[in-house]
């Protein structure tokens, strides 16, 4: 076992922290700017790395070039599940009372959908590719040129999607939604827009996320569902609808699963994971960083 | 219709369903079994989280938890006591476990259903890896018609309980805490103990059921006795059925076992893709169910949304 | 005396909601809370109801203290509340959320079938009784305020704290409600602490008023007393007089 301050298990964190931020960023867009819960967030890690598999195994495609089309893909199905379901969840007003439970059910069904469709299209089995797999040495640091290659993309894409959140028109209207929709209305923003435009956001950033992680792992159509859970820890520690938050978030996340896993044993993981999030819930919904009223 | 001739409807029903274990085929002591442990399954989810508003999508908890404790005690007890025990146990530690679960309301509570579930789940399945077992036998177990008539008894049990309640003091104080639980306790309703107890009575079946049905598969494997699928047909079939009174999972269940007797063999993910659809649609367009909309339509009653 | 209120502060972090509140409410009596927004009634309201706790003081109902209780408790012992902005049970209809009330509450009417019989008497007290079998989801703002009173009145409490019931009603409205609050005080022998923004109707009801200007206790006296104390004018209506 690695010595806990070795550089190689700080290298392992900051590539597992990267992506959950990426990842947990999309979540927490649709959450924040339209409180809609999405159960169905992972599966949409596994749609992007079921492209970028295609695009490599038949197109000869490298994910790096077929991550864009992921995110393109992620993005419709964002427009598309926007159009046919939440703008009506969205507008209806019986529906509204209970609006987040709802878009759990909805998401749910979602997910067993899309679950589904993966497995009658490409089999339950498990899949991978080689693609950069030789070892690269940076100092004491052994990792493959795909991981390598995920940590350096995977922090430029974050850096540009926060830049981007920060300084766009489109950005500055998505955070004023968060903050409070019907004032939002008031000084001239397209909601219904904006809303829209979040989900196709949210949704291809995640699925250009899975893209990456296909490069480092396994892929298969269930492989989403850890990720869900991941996401939803990510943005309750950081605070629902906290984009900054989650961020970090997600490093600590990152960090700490990485960490648990090197002291317990790869077992473990998933138990980490799912004991993190059910104390997080009982004792701190509101987040680490928040400071919001408790559910008593 | 007047009560009394309900009930003796329902009491010939139960008789003749009962009645069939004696001469029926295989087929259809199959068919039954699985109408019967989806209704069993669908009316204790709907004490939670139709009538008290808390809503789980991590019910199979209770039925993986059930079947392991029942595989745990296999061949130590009689095999109906076993059964009967699996409930009690579950039952016991749900009241444990509900006490700082229940602390965590709305949305919160739902994907803590789902991650508490996963997480059980993965328990288990690092306490079987240590003790270098893959998946456990059920040898010996009772034939079919002896289970199909305790999956009977179950599920009559169960919708008799769900229909109790809903006409009871005790449901009258779940129904207000869903729809305001502040409120709720300001005109004195004990919430946290109703939770507590909806949330207890809402286990006990599903674990019994999970015993009753590894006894059916011939093994128990952690992964297929924490399957979400479980949870998931569970929820949907109360939602499309109507989830505030007791005929409502009774419609829900009926309608999809028998497309899941069509389906699930050449194609379970078919089955599945339609059942998400069919989600979606009654969440979006009949949020009431089969049941509130037919009442709704016929009887003039006005029924509420979950 | 029936309810005790001594020495209460109140603090959310370093904010002072309330500070130094004591006076006691007597059997039988109309007790009015006057003050401005914010000047911490509602804060008191959730405080005797028990959904806060005091950070300081105590409050004694019938000779024990309840600071610590849980509010279904308080409620079991006979204080009802009901809120600013309407709290009803949507989904259900107007009947069964009075009788819910009745179910529980200090009544803890046992069956179901004597509930909604009382339920029916309350309604008809509060002019709903013919949206009984509604939706309350369906009702306006005067049914909501009805409905209010209503659930509150079905836990068949001692004391009922009544929170701005009349706000946003119409005059008439307000005519309405203040004779249907005299004549259930008298049928259910209540007593009244009653917040009110509608100053003529605190003048009509009451026959005691205590005025908090933030956080603090500026005056207590009968109605006549209060609209002369000059305390009161120069907080309440500023130095025009």
């Amino acid at each position: 076992m690695d010595s806990l301050l070795s550089p190689q298990l700080l290298a392992a964190a900051m590539i597992t922290g990267v992506l959950y931020a990426l990842i947990s960023l999309g979540l927490n867009l649709v959450y924040g700017t339209m409180r809609l819960l999405n159960v169905a967030h992972g599966d949409l890690v596994m749609i992007g790395a079921y492209v970028a598999f295609i695009a490599f195994s038949l197109l000869n495609i490298g994910p790096l070039v077929s991550m864009f089309g992921a995110a393109l893909i992620c993005g419709f199905l964002g427009w598309l599940s926007y159009k046919c379901v939440f703008q009506r969840l969205l507008s209806n007003g019986q529906l509204l009372s209970r609006l987040e439970e709802n878009s759990l059910l909805l998401f749910f069904a979602l997910s067993v959908i899309i679950q589904n469709l993966a497995i009658l299209f490409f089999s339950a089995d498990r899949r991978g590719y080689e693609y950069l797999s030789a070892i690269v040495e940076i100092g004491d640091v052994r990792l493959t040129g795909a991981r390598l290659t995920v940590l350096i993309v995977g922090a430029v894409i974050s850096a540009a999607v926060v830049f981007f959140l920060r300084f766009s028109l489109f950005g500055l209207a998505m955070n004023a939604l968060i903050q409070n929709r019907d004032a939002s209305a008031i000084v001239g923003i397209n909601v219904d827009r904006v809303q829209m435009s979040s989900l196709i956001f949210g949704f291809g950033i995640t699925g250009l996320a899975g893209a990456l992680i296909s490069m480092m792992e396994p892929i298969s159509p269930v492989m989403g569902f850890p990720y869900t859970m991941s996401a939803f820890v990510i943005i309750i520690l950081g605070g629902l609808g906290n984009l900054w938050g989650g961020f970090l978030a997600g490093l600590l996340l990152g960090v700490l699963e990485v960490y648990g896993v090197a002291l317990t044993g790869p077992e473990w993981r998933s138990v980490l994971v799912y004991g993190i999030f059910v104390l997080i819930l009982i004792f701190r919904p509101q987040g680490l960083l928040g400071s919001g009223k408790t559910a008593r | 219709m007047k009560n009394s001739l309900k009930l003796v409807l329902a009491v010939v029903l139960c008789v003749f369903l009962a009645g069939v274990a004696g001469f029926a085929d295989e087929y259809i002591l199959g068919i039954g079994f699985t109408i019967f442990m989806y209704i069993a399954l669908a009316q204790s989810w709907v004490v939670l989280s139709g009538l008290t508003g808390y809503i789980s999508l991590g019910h199979v908890v209770f039925f993986g938890s059930g079947a392991y404790v029942f595989i745990l005690i296999w061949g130590l007890v009689p095999v109906w006591l076993g059964v009967f025990c699996s409930g009690i146990v579950v039952g016991l530690v749900s009241l444990i476990v509900g006490y700082p679960v229940l602390r965590v309301r709305g949305p919160y509570f739902v994907i803590l259903s789902f991650g508490l579930a996963e997480l059980v789940k993965n328990l288990v399945l690092i306490n079987e890896a240590r003790m270098y077992v893959s998946m456990r036998p059920v040898f010996g177990a009772p034939a079919l018609y002896q289970l199909y008539t305790a999956m009977l008894l179950l599920a009559i049990i169960a919708t008799g309980l769900t229909y109790w309640i809903r006409r009871s003091r005790f449901g009258a104080g779940l129904r207000s805490i869903r729809e305001d639980e502040e409120a709720a306790e300001t005109i004195g309703v004990p919430v946290a103990k109703l939770k507590l107890l909806a949330f207890a009575i809402s286990g006990v079946i599903p674990a019994m059921v999970g015993a009753i049905f590894i006894m059916r598969s011939g093994i128990f494997q952690s992964g297929d006795a924490f399957t979400p699928i479980v949870s998931f047909t569970m929820v949907t079939m109360a939602i499309i059925g109507g989830s505030d009174d007791a005929p409502g999972p009774f419609l829900g269940v009926v309608f999809l076992v028998l497309l899941q007797e069509l389906l699930w063999v050449n194609w379970p993910e078919v089955y599945m893709i339609i059942l998400g659809i069919l989600l979606l649609g009654f969440v979006l367009f009949i949020p009431n169910g089969i049941y509130g909309w037919l009442s709704e339509k016929y009887f003039g009653n006005k029924k509420n949304v979950t | 005396m029936l309810l005790e209120i001594n020495d209460i502060h109140k603090k959310f972090g370093g904010l002072v909601a309330l500070q130094g509140i004591n006076f006691s409410v007597g059997y039988g009596e109309t007790l009015g809370l006057m003050g401005a927004n914010g000047a911490g009634k509602t804060t008191l309201f959730s405080l005797i109801a028990g959904h806060q706790e005091p950070t300081l003081g105590s409050i004694i109902f019938e000779g024990q203290k309840i600071n610590r209780m849980r509010p279904d408790q308080i409620s079991a012992l006979g204080i009802a509340r009901t809120y600013q902005i309407v709290r009803p049970f949507r989904g259900l209809s107007v009947l069964e959320n009075v009788t819910t009330g009745a179910l529980y509450g200090a009544h803890k009417i046992r069956s179901i079938k004597n509930a909604s019989k009382f339920s029916r008497e309350i309604l008809e007290d509060v002019e709903l009784k013919d949206r009984a079998e509604d939706l309350a989801g369906s009702l306006t703002l005067a049914g909501f305020k009805r409905l209010e009173l209503a659930k509150a009145l079905a836990t068949g409490p001692k004391i009922i704290l009544l929170d701005e019931v009349m706000a946003g009603l119409t005059p008439r409205e307000v005519n309405e409600a203040i004779s249907i609050i005299e004549t259930c005080k008298r049928k259910y022998n209540l007593t009244v602490v009653v917040i009110e923004h509608v100053m003529k109707a605190l003048m009509r009801m009451c026959e005691r008023i205590v005025v908090l200007h933030h956080g603090e206790m500026i005056a207590e006296g009968t109605p006549g007393q209060i609209s002369e104390d000059s305390v009161v004018i120069k907080a309440y209506l500023g130095e025009q007089n």
